[in-house]
């Protein structure tokens, strides 16, 4: 999490990128990432650059790799859009106004915009860290690399810690076991709600025991 | 392997039978053509191809379902509409199964199911898919349409696992007013095919399994997935050589199918090779597993054609 208030020495820790993905990685020193949406561009020059097609687990893995590096202080996006998923359209749309209380990312025009694995101060970290600079569209390597150099030479490290996304553990929950809607043969059931497999007479006990406690 | 004690349904889509108990039907196998970046399209928008190579690919998945009894549909995707017309143009001599209109544009969708519709192949088409993304025009064009079968993604974001999953499909959870089971009912489409939408691998793939099991007991459906997409997006396994990636394609056709899964969105029609005989192993060993279970493999079955 981010600590504030206090500089980084390096602006990130190692391993960097944080968040495995089909990029390439650059200078972590350097203060821009290149987004390539849906073109196989890779631009010299960048601390991270990338595709990214898709507008909910794509955004995802930028921002937890973007937050992670105090360094990076510019997100250019270019390269063709993903007709469709439309991330980059959702990533300005995710810097620009956040998510709502169900992930959805406000404004988006994605087919299904949604942020599951960040918690709320990640987008924030994301919003405040980052300028994005939008060139949805061009694929011209040099252009793209004339950008990096020219955002790289602006870029300032990010005056706070790097900011790690801890993966979120499954929520664990009581199984109890109800009526075996699976059958294995030889008395063998499974309840297939608590991913539980029973007896069957240890099924029909349970079935008993909630009837009766429903009265 | 196992029997459900729910009844399971039967999807008959131009011949092509989807569901029933794991061991009763072949598994149905999907295969992929002019997807993005398929090297025979030389123009996604304006539908432009290499007819002949299309052609090959798709008499090679049949003679693979003919050879294993696993039934094959044709999976077509499509850049724009004009891009469609000319698929659905092309295939007309060359196959006459069932199709899947795909398109990650909605409005493409829907105009490639009105276009369907038109052209007298509605009762062929399945559509793909109702989503958490399907609004209002999707909804109009294929009420318009006189597409019956489509499949359903139960993907919800917002809650990830298979309860939320299931609360897509059943109750719209928390991201929609209402189930996309009873919202395609009332659409009009009566095929439904359940796909518990895979992820990739690190990011919730192996909840797919679980939940097609579950989506099978509690609903009865026919259910299918395109987990070759946890296998194509591994960034791993794409740094390894061409026979580990095919490994781990067929592996993961046939984990799926061991899962309960009743079809499979193969992806590229190019794996068929690949994919058909492993599904048909996995078919085989289903059967095997289940047949003191009073269940019983049709004739065209792989265990009856191949051991």
């Amino acid at each position: 999490m981010a600590e504030e208030g206090k500089s980084c020495k390096r602006g990130y820790e190692d391993p960097w990128p944080p968040v495995r993905g089909d990029y390439l990685v650059g200078n972590p020193n350097a203060g821009v990432v290149a987004v390539t949406l849906a073109s196989p561009l890779f631009p010299r020059g960048a601390a991270i650059c990338g595709q990214c097609k898709t507008e909910n687990l794509g955004v995802e893995k930028i921002v937890a790799n973007v937050i992670s590096n105090c360094n990076i202080r510019f997100l250019i996006l270019c390269g063709v859009e993903s007709k469709g998923h439309l991330p980059g359209n959702t990533i300005l749309a995710l810097h620009k106004n956040g998510i709502d209380e169900q992930g959805r990312i406000i404004g988006s025009r994605g087919a299904i915009p949604f942020i599951q694995n960040l918690p709320p101060e990640a987008i924030r970290r994301f919003q405040e860290q980052v300028e994005l600079i939008d060139c949805i569209g061009l694929e011209d390597v040099v252009q793209i690399e004339e950008q990096i150099s020219r955002y790289n030479r602006l870029a300032k490290p990010y005056p706070f810690e790097p900011f790690q996304v801890i993966k979120r553990k499954a929520a664990s929950r009581q199984i109890v076991a109800g009526k075996g809607d699976l059958s294995f043969g030889a008395g063998v059931v499974m309840d297939t709600a608590a991913w539980l497999v029973i007896e069957e007479q240890d099924a029909m006990e349970e079935a008993n025991a909630e009837a009766i406690a429903e009265g | 392997m196992f029997r459900f004690s729910r009844e399971q349904s039967i999807v008959n889509v131009a011949g092509v039978k989807f569901g029933g108990q794991p061991g009763e039907l072949p598994s149905v196998l999907c295969g992929t053509i002019f997807y993005h970046g398929h090297k025979i399209v030389e123009d996604e928008e304006r539908g432009i191809f290499d007819k002949k190579a299309a052609e090959r690919l798709i008499s090679r998945q049949e003679a693979l379902s003919e050879e294993t009894g696993c039934p094959c549909v044709l999976h077509l995707y499509a850049r724009s509409t004009l891009a469609f017309e000319k698929y659905l143009d092309f295939i007309e001599p060359v196959w006459n199964g069932p199709f899947i209109i795909d398109s990650a544009d909605a409005a493409t969708r829907g105009s490639a199911a009105l276009l369907a519709s038109e052209l007298g192949y509605a009762d062929r088409a399945i559509y793909n898919s109702i989503s958490l993304a399907t609004d209002e025009k999707e909804v109009q064009a294929l009420r318009d349409s006189e597409i019956d079968s489509a499949i359903i993604l139960a993907y919800n974001p917002a809650e990830p696992g298979v309860d939320g999953s299931l609360a897509v499909l059943e109750t719209g959870g928390r991201v929609r007013e209402k189930g996309l089971l009873p919202m395609a009912r009332e659409m009009g489409l009566v095929n439904l095919l359940i796909d518990p939408a895979v992820v990739p691998l690190g990011s919730g793939a192996g909840s797919a399994l679980r939940f097609s099991v579950a989506a099978k007991a509690r609903l009865g459906l026919p259910i299918g997935s395109g987990i070759h997409n946890a296998v194509s997006s591994w960034p791993w396994l794409s740094q390894k050589e061409m026979a580990a990636r095919k490994c781990c394609d067929a592996a993961a056709a046939a984990m799926q199918l061991m899962a309960a899964a009743d079809f499979l969105l193969y992806g590229p029609i190019e794996s068929a090779d690949t994919i058909f005989p492993a599904a048909a192993m996995a078919d085989i060993l289903v059967a095997e597993a289940v047949r003191d279970l009073e269940i019983a493999p049709g004739e065209m079955h792989p265990l009856h054609r191949l051991v």
